[in-house]
């Protein structure tokens, strides 16, 4: 069935109307990182800046030990997708497969697990964490990344893993392929797309997040990028906008390289045909 | 299978991350004489300050080996939830920069220990009673004051001299404001820009010039009083914005720093402000662009609530002593002088008011925002516990209301004052 050309003329313009509300908080901070402070301060405003003005950037790169924290950030960031997928796959996929009287109440427990407010357990969590000596270390972080994003991750792996029929993993058994081989050669490919979407999602709440970072770490060579954006605020509600500006492009990029990497390999519809009827 | 192959996978990784982790503070108790490294968490936020803070750690470094200093940065907008956290786990930095507002909450649950024993006579002696105050209770000092922020006047030069308008003298009275005001309100444009988007804190502030006290008493005994004084200052700038219609009024809907744009286009003759706005003209104006600080505001007096910045030691600090020298020296008046020029802010001692005045020459109204800060003093809400709570959830909404024209005078001394039963139980 053919779309109508009239269907087809407002389908692009939902979609264009789609991508300048998407784009047009990123065009303007592009555009503010380059405007000088006289610009910020003018009373009719442009989207485009009049003069082109690097020195927000050299004063985000210079002053603030911008380049450690994305490091940090990367850091911290990778290892934590790699410990939750590492977790998250076996047990998301006992979650989906095993039925037992515990399942409603762990999936219910992952559920309510998500409502707790951060600066409820962040006391407590600095207490256990400050023995084992993992305050103010990377490995630290990376552990309380890796817990608080891993109800959330089992909750999206194990739909993903319940999508492949299981006539495929008999299939395979019939084979004489045996749980381990079944998972690594047959469930893992299949959960590619879910896999991608969990260390997207992982990989985000760790780069943007600002409170455990805070609290668990002291030393300024450890600080992270939210906490070193945080720096351009003063007190009174002040704020170097030209400089944050520039930051928050430099801090961007490092995630729109891992998106635009990992985007193209959240091909869907690998599954069909692959059962008959 | 499932739980094995989780508890195996998570004891694995946490094992092996723990491995790899160090753990950086090593608090041992001293004596004056072992040598010892101090952290300074400092919230110094412009450049020309960040660099003078540092300034003074190296100086003390290099005259002080026993007793070293390492300049760590922090962010006043996360300064508290921090701090929170580290009194709890016993890893707050040797010396905290904080605001007064902030540490009283600190210094009631004994989280700040007291200093006083390790001030100079010199230091005690150059801050005045009021401003010491706001760091003490119950006789103990919990914090040396630093740099404080006044509520000030800016104008701008040209439309003043239009109007006609000489603004001279020690102070300008509020009759004399709401008359400038009027005078420059012509062809569009308004006499005075406000950006009272969060009102209390500028009303109460303010209040001081009519002796508006709020609240008697102290802690959760406190009792709010609202009468004519605590309502002066917003039925004046009530006045000024619909009767005589020279505030314009969107511009009470913004923050202080929004209505600047507004300020440098000539919508407006003058604003009202933190004396720190003062850096933000100086470096962001357009050229030529004429302005001056006018004098003090004053009704009965030109006094007005000091929450000075401040540099506190935890109570539970290994290095109490030394962490109190380092305060000592930092609160010398070459030192004091040397950030409040950075971040525009006004030095707790008239010693290091001496020297910004005579490092500027006045300029770019140095010597009306020093003159502002002479009178700065302990106000009645800052004992009072409850006041966040009060402000956030009372105060605000009721100023902000007021300020819309959507309730009168009275409905909003009954707000401030039924509020406080309401938060205060």
């Amino acid at each position: 069935m053919r779309t109508k050309p009239a269907t087809r003329f407002l389908q692009y313009v939902a979609v264009i109307c789609y991508l300048v509300f998407l784009g047009f908080p990123l065009l303007w901070l592009i555009s503010s990182s380059l405007k000088s402070p006289q610009e910020f301060a003018s009373i009719t405003p442009s989207i485009l800046p009049k003069h082109f003005d690097l020195s927000n950037y050299s004063d985000a790169l210079n002053e603030q030990g911008l380049v450690r924290g994305l490091g940090n950030s990367l850091q911290i960031s990778i290892y934590s997708t790699i410990l939750v997928l590492i977790v998250a796959l076996p047990v998301s996929y006992a979650l989906a497969r095993f039925r037992s009287r515990l399942r409603p109440l762990t999936n219910g427990w992952i559920l309510v697990s998500q409502v707790f407010p951060v600066i409820l357990i962040v006391i407590p969590l600095f207490m256990i964490l400050r023995p084992l000596h993992l305050t103010n270390t990377i490995p630290g972080v990376v552990i309380v990344y890796t817990v608080w994003s891993l109800p959330f991750a089992l909750w999206m792996l194990q739909g993903y893993v319940a999508a492949v029929p299981r006539e495929l993993e008999e299939a395979a058994s019939v084979d004489g392929a045996g749980r381990i081989r079944t998972i690594v050669s047959i469930v893992m490919p299949l959960l590619r797309p879910g896999l991608i979407a969990t260390a997207m999602f992982t990989f985000i709440s760790a780069w943007n997040e600002f409170f455990f970072a805070l609290v668990l770490l002291q030393d300024p060579q450890l600080k992270t990028l939210p906490l070193v954006l945080a720096r351009f605020v003063g007190a009174e509600g002040q704020v170097q906008f030209g400089p944050l500006a520039a930051a928050s492009v430099l801090a961007t990029v490092p995630s729109l390289v891992f998106f635009a990497f990992l985007q193209r390999r959240l091909t869907s519809g690998l599954l069909s045909g692959a059962v008959k009827g | 299978m499932k739980k094995v192959m989780t508890a195996l996978l998570a004891a694995g990784a946490l094992v092996t991350l723990a491995a790899c982790g160090g753990n950086s503070s090593n608090n041992s108790s001293s004596s004056s004489t072992e040598k010892v490294t101090l952290k300074f968490q400092s919230l110094a936020f412009q450049k020309t300050t960040v660099a003078a803070t540092k300034k003074i750690v190296d100086d003390w470094n290099a005259n002080n080996p026993n007793i070293q200093v390492e300049y760590v940065q922090g962010s006043w907008d996360s300064v508290h939830d921090q701090l929170v956290t580290q009194f709890q786990g016993g890893t707050a930095p040797d010396i905290i920069h904080d605001e007064s507002a902030d540490i009283t909450g600190f210094v009631n649950q004994g989280y700040l220990a007291d200093i006083s024993q390790y001030l100079s006579k010199e230091t005690k002696d150059a801050v005045s009673q009021g401003v010491w105050d706001t760091v003490s209770k119950d006789g103990k000092v919990y914090a040396a004051p630093t740099l404080m922020q006044s509520y000030v006047v800016l104008a701008n030069s040209n439309l003043l001299k239009q109007a006609g308008i000489t603004a001279t003298g020690d102070s300008l009275t509020w009759d004399a404001l709401a008359a400038d005001a009027k005078k420059l309100t012509a062809g569009g444009k308004y006499g005075l820009g406000w950006g009272l988007k969060s009102p209390t804190a500028t009303m109460l502030n303010l209040g001081l010039n009519f002796d508006a006290k709020y609240f008697d008493g102290s802690g959760t005994a406190a009792k709010a009083t609202i009468g004519d004084a605590e309502l002066e200052v917003p039925k004046r700038i009530h006045a000024m914005a619909y009767d005589d219609k020279s505030i314009d009024p969107t511009s009470l809907t913004q923050s202080g720093s929004d209505v600047l744009p507004g300020f440098y286009a000539g919508k407006y003759g003058m604003i009202v402000a933190g004396n720190y706005v003062a850096q933000q003209i100086a470096e962001e104006a357009p050229k030529g662009f004429q302005w001056e600080v006018l004098p003090p505001l004053k009704g009965t007096s030109t006094k007005q609530a000091a929450n000075p910045q401040t540099l506190s030691v935890p109570a539970e600090g290994k290095h109490i002593e030394q962490s109190g020298k380092f305060i000592d020296y930092f609160m010398k008046a070459e030192n004091l002088a040397a950030v409040g020029q950075g971040d525009w802010l006004i030095p707790t001692t008239q010693a290091a008011r001496d020297a910004i005045q005579k490092a500027t020459g006045g300029k770019n109204g140095w010597t009306q925002t020093l003159a502002s800060g002479t009178e700065l003093t302990k106000a009645p809400f800052q004992s009072v516990e409850n006041y966040p709570k009060w402000k956030d959830q009372i105060a605000t909404p009721a100023f902000q209301e007021f300020l819309a024209n959507k309730t009168d005078l009275a409905a909003l001394g009954k707000k401030l004052s039924d509020g406080w039963g309401q938060v205060n139980n």
